[in-house]
């Protein structure tokens, strides 16, 4: 029984760290830019792309595309911001959610559109091996997503405490407008925060490659997920994002060890209710809106 | 109808009056005697028959949908190329195709188009059971036959007359899995892991029902959301319930992801992948030398039959891999329909509907299926049909159970 | 706020309302057909959404599940008891309306986004309890309706105006509620509370109490909404009524016609429900995802340049085609012009 526990704590929260870089990713861009892009899964799905092609086409490890992926998202996010999101800020609720939100359905479209439904997979040499801890088993392509998404959050919150941009970022997060008279760009510092963003978005999508296959909606998939981690982690919030995301994937994981396989989301669904019922801002008190 | 309505008065026949009428009398009998000649089909016979064609080439079946438009048009120029229907003086079959888009509103409308556009004779249709089901409904409501190689036990139900399912239903698929489970361990422990939509719960439900007649035991049964991100959690549920056989009953992508977990975490059991996306060629190019041994069920296969294999090496020749069991019973799905019109001699789908009924081929294309014989019940289920059990082996998809069908020996790993 | 009817605008509306009842008799195409009784259903259902989330903008991306618990309960009653759908699709839409309750004292606490994703939550979960509840509604392998053939009285029939004429009832029935409610004092509060909730609550308008109205109704309507459709279509299984496209397409013939204005959603579904089938039919068969991707176009390009919606644009060209004279104030027709939704 500890060993059936232990074995889907594992599994949570290895796959509850490629939710943090999505979450993360939203979390980041809702608390500098106050908008939630419901098209981040879309970007996960384009670094999927990116490194299923580069894998097909010149051989390269998904992992090792990770170079490639994250500036040509990172770009893509910052273009995205210059043209689309600024036009919406201000506007009020509505523009913004439904611009993200159609986004998403373009992205998908497109994929669909030049890539087809088919489900594409990269083999590497160790998309099956797994190593033994004991019990547990803990296969080595997750493990490797694991590690490296921690390593990139690490370097986001190294980044947002201790580089000027990084705290013109956290500033504009908590009050704009001081932060505007304090001579941050907002135009810059949203344009790095939507292109970080993205680019985590991008590292995710390389980084499951391995273990996972890519086809034009796989993003629904996470990003649904992502969502909830960040409500839970408190809107805003990055390191609440990165807990609250782990946290998912382990309840997700128990969810569906012990009340039924096809129950996992309602347990995630079921949480998020519940906290919102009881802490509407997230496990990690007030935000700033 | 030739009466004159022109701009002047009706009673001044001027010449230009004269001649408007000339004209519109010649028009309508011209237009009555071309209306009578086409309508008037004792003498004059069509020179095609129009048959629809209703897959998700598009949407989440897309894969499987394109194959199945593919194979439909490859069907349709058999048996044209075989002389067509004789007893319509040749006439040919004309195919006409829509894709539904993976969407039962779409089905909805889409049904109903071709059947009021174009003068179905018959209708074929459309992999998903839920799509299915809903063709099935506006075919009988429409009164025009449907010949469908979905499983669904409902479509048999519910007093259809038009509908005929000439293959395996899904409840006899448990059977054949559980069967298939005894030659592999005599005290089978059975995990039943399954999609929870339509077609994983039905295939599933039949398992769980006839495991104790067959002396099975099932010790999981566990629905779960297709699509998920990680199988470990339900791969470790399988590997703590003390399972010796996994029934999955998944489609494509989390097939291959529910076989890469097994490996990686060491659960080496045999899987009964069921039919669905196991079935289809992608699955071995996704999984690779992992999907060798595996075992699954179809309700039909290209290699039980000679005809199956000429129907196969065609289709492989124009599409590079072989045509996979829902494609293949298209085709002679298409055979039977053109055999229901030879007796019918009439394109009217009323008469092509009592044709099916009273179908019973045991040879040529119709009835290439496993058993090799096709007659309907008053239900539109097939007297003989039955499931054959497959298995992967060196990178064919090979029938191996019963034993009539059976064309190469069981691997055991 | 009463909208004065111009008397030249009372007569436009009588004979369209006329033409909207002839059409079946004079088109017998079964597809047109059919694209009008999508028109029709998807711009009740656009209807229903706009009380939520045109008027009092709570923007909510989970409607599905009100439709797929009309759909539901009418269904179970109509199969497992019996009862005549005319009884069920009423049915359905209380138990809807009864739903909203507990959902929308949950999701009430949120605001903007955050509401709009505990409401997809919300509908998910529902899809993903129906898609488990095998024993008294069908899990995931769903039903058909039975095949009554025309069965009048259990709203079957052979002839596809009468489903017309009932979609067409309950888009009028949906238009009388908003323009009753347009009018009325919660009309007022409504559009208080859109516009800033907590000013409209610190002059004292009871938010919680009339957001829990305006769900009631939406909620209700789009019940009804389900039952039609299932009725329609023949065919329940929680993957079709609770579908997240639903919810999609409820909010955005909304916003790409007009958010917040009587005649939006009917504006947007004539523009989008002919397109995309139109461009099914030619492109649907090659060209996956290309219907889709025109919406997602429509909808980023309503965004950026109209946000408020295309009614206000095309009510603009109608003004400035009818000029001054019409009877508009300079106030009104600029206001018209801007886009802004017409409440004055």
């Amino acid at each position: 029984m500890a060993a059936v526990v232990a074995q889907a704590l594992v599994n949570g929260l290895l796959i509850g760290g490629i939710y943090a870089l999505v979450s993360i990713g939203v979390t980041l861009i809702f608390g500098v830019v106050k908008i939630v892009n419901f098209a981040q899964g879309e970007f996960v799905m384009i670094g999927m792309y990116i490194s299923y092609w580069l894998a097909a086409r010149v051989g390269l490890d998904p992992v090792a595309s990770l170079v490639v992926s994250m500036p040509v998202l990172f770009a893509v996010g910052v273009l995205l911001q210059r043209f689309l999101i600024r036009r919406v800020l201000g506007l009020g609720d509505m523009p913004q959610i439904f611009l993200t939100f159609a986004l998403s359905l373009l992205l998908i479209n497109l994929a669909l559109l030049l890539f087809t439904a088919d489900y594409r997979t990269v083999d590497t040499s160790y998309s099956e091996s797994a190593i033994h801890i004991g019990p547990v088993y803990v296969g080595v392509a997750r493990l490797i997503a694991f590690g490296l998404a921690m390593l990139l959050s690490g370097a986001l919150e190294v980044f947002l405490r201790a580089t000027d941009l990084g705290k013109a970022m956290r500033a504009a997060a908590q009050n704009r407008d001081v932060a505007m008279l304090m001579g941050v760009n907002p135009e810059h510092v949203f344009s790095m925060a939507v292109g970080l963003s993205l680019a985590l978005a991008g590292a995710a999508g390389s980084l499951i490659m391995p273990f996972y296959s890519v086809y034009p909606g796989v993003g629904q998939v996470f990003v649904l997920l992502a969502f909830v981690a960040v409500v839970l982690g408190t809107m805003g919030n990055v390191r609440g994002a990165l807990i609250a995301s782990l946290m998912m994937g382990m309840a997700e994981s128990l969810g569906i060890q012990f009340v039924g396989a096809d129950s996992g989301l309602i347990v995630v669904f079921a949480v998020l209710l519940l906290t919102l019922a009881i802490r509407p801002s997230g496990l990690f008190g007030r935000q700033t809106r | 109808m030739a009466g004159s309505r022109g701009k002047s008065s009706p009673r001044r026949y001027t010449r230009r009056g004269f001649l408007t009428t000339a004209i519109r009398g010649a028009i309508a009998t011209g237009a009555l005697t071309a209306y009578g000649a086409t309508t008037r089909n004792v003498a004059a016979a069509p020179t095609a028959v129009n048959i629809g064609a209703l897959f998700p080439a598009t949407g989440g079946f897309a894969q499987f949908g394109q194959d199945c438009f593919n194979a439909a048009k490859l069907a349709v120029q058999m048996v044209n190329d075989r002389g067509g229907i004789k007893s319509l003086g040749g006439a040919k079959l004309n195919l006409i195709l829509s894709d539904v888009q993976s969407d039962t509103t779409v089905t909805r409308t889409e049904t109903e188009r071709l059947i009021t556009s174009y003068k179905l004779s018959a209708l074929l249709g459309s992999y998903a059971s839920a799509l299915t089901l809903i063709a099935s409904e506006v075919a009988e409501r429409h009164k025009v036959p449907l010949l469908t190689g979905s499983s669904s036990d409902q479509l048999n139900q519910g007093g259809r007359k038009y509908t005929f399912t000439p293959f395996a239903r899904a409840s006899q698929f448990a059977k054949a899995q559980l069967q298939m489970a005894k030659l592999i361990s005599d005290k089978p422990k059975v995990a039943v892991v399954f999609e929870n939509t339509a077609f994983g719960t039905s295939t599933s439900s039949g398992v769980r029902e006839q495991a104790p007649g067959e002396g099975a035991d099932i010790v999981m049964f566990e629905p779960y959301s297709a699509g998920f991100t990680d199988a470990g959690p339900l791969v470790n549920k399988v590997k703590a319930s003390g399972a010796n056989v996994l029934f999955a009953v998944s489609y494509l992508n989390d097939l291959v992801l529910i076989v890469r977990t097994m490996k990686q975490m060491g659960l080496n059991i045999p899987l009964n992948g069921g039919s669905g996306g196991f079935l289809h060629p992608d699955f071995y190019k996704d999984t690779g030398k992992d999907a060798e041994g595996l075992l699954g069920v179809a309700h039909w296969n290209h290699d039980t039959s000679a005809d199956a294999k000429a129907v196969n090496a065609a289709y492989e020749k124009l599409y590079g891999k072989f045509i996979f069991e829902y494609a293949g019973g298209l085709v002679a799905q298409t055979f039977m329909i053109a055999d229901a019109l030879e007796r019918a001699a009439s394109p009217d789908p009323q008469k092509v509907r009592d044709a099916l009924a009273a179908l019973d081929v045991s040879k040529g294309f119709a009835a290439m299926g496993p058993g090799g014989k096709v007659k309907f019940d008053q239900t539109g289920k097939n007297i003989y049909g039955h499931p054959v059990g497959v298995q992967w082996q060196k990178g064919d998809l090979v029938s191996v159970f019963p034993k009539e069908d059976a064309r190469a020996p069981i691997v055991k790993s | 706020m009463m909208r004065r009817l111009r008397p030249s605008a009372a007569m436009g509306l009588t004979v369209a309302a006329l033409a909207l009842v002839l059409l079946p008799q004079i088109v017998s195409n079964p597809f047109a057909v059919d694209i009008f009784i999508r028109v029709l259903l998807f711009a009740f259902i656009g209807v229903a959404w706009n009380l939520l989330g045109g008027y009092a903008k709570q923007l909510s991306l989970g409607h599905a599940a009100f439709f797929g618990l009309g759909a539901y309960t009418s269904t179970i009653l109509l199969i497992r008891y019996g009862v005549s759908p005319w009884i069920g699709i009423v049915a359905g839409g209380v138990v809807a309306m009864l739903a909203s309750l507990p959902i929308g004292a949950l999701c009430f606490r949120l605001r903007g986004a955050y509401f709009a994703i505990a409401t997809i939550a919300t509908a998910q979960v529902l899809m993903l309890l129906f898609l488990k509840f095998r024993n008294f509604a069908w899990g995931a392998e769903g039903t058909t309706i039975p095949n009554l053939g025309n069965s009048p009285w259990m709203m079957q029939f052979d002839a596809k105006a009468a489903y017309y004429y009932i979609a067409l009832v309950l888009l009028a029935i949906g238009l009388a509620i908003t323009s009753w409610v347009e009018r009325s004092w919660m009309g007022y509060y409504l559009v208080a509370l859109g516009e800033d909730q907590d000013a409209a609550e610190a002059v004292g308008v009871n938010v919680p109490r009339i957001k829990r109205h305006i769900y009631l109704i939406s909620a209700f309507l789009t019940g009804l909404a389900g039952t039609f459709y299932v009725q329609y279509i023949y065919f329940i299984d929680p993957n079709t009524v609770f579908n997240f496209n639903v919810s999609v397409e409820a909010a955005l013939v909304s916003i790409v016609g007009g958010i917040g204005t009587l005649w939006g959603p009917v504006v947007g579904t004539v523009l989008l429900e002919p397109t995309s089938a139109l461009v099914q039919s030619w492109l649907g068969g090659t060209h996956g995802g290309v219907q889709l991707t025109l919406y997602a176009v429509i909808l980023m390009a309503v965004i950026l340049w109209r946000p408020t919606g295309l009614l206000g644009v095309l009510t603009g060209a109608y003004e400035r085609m009818v000029g001054a004279a019409s009877g508009g104030t300079p106030a009104t027709t600029s206001a018209v012009r801007k886009g802004a939704p017409l409440d004055g």
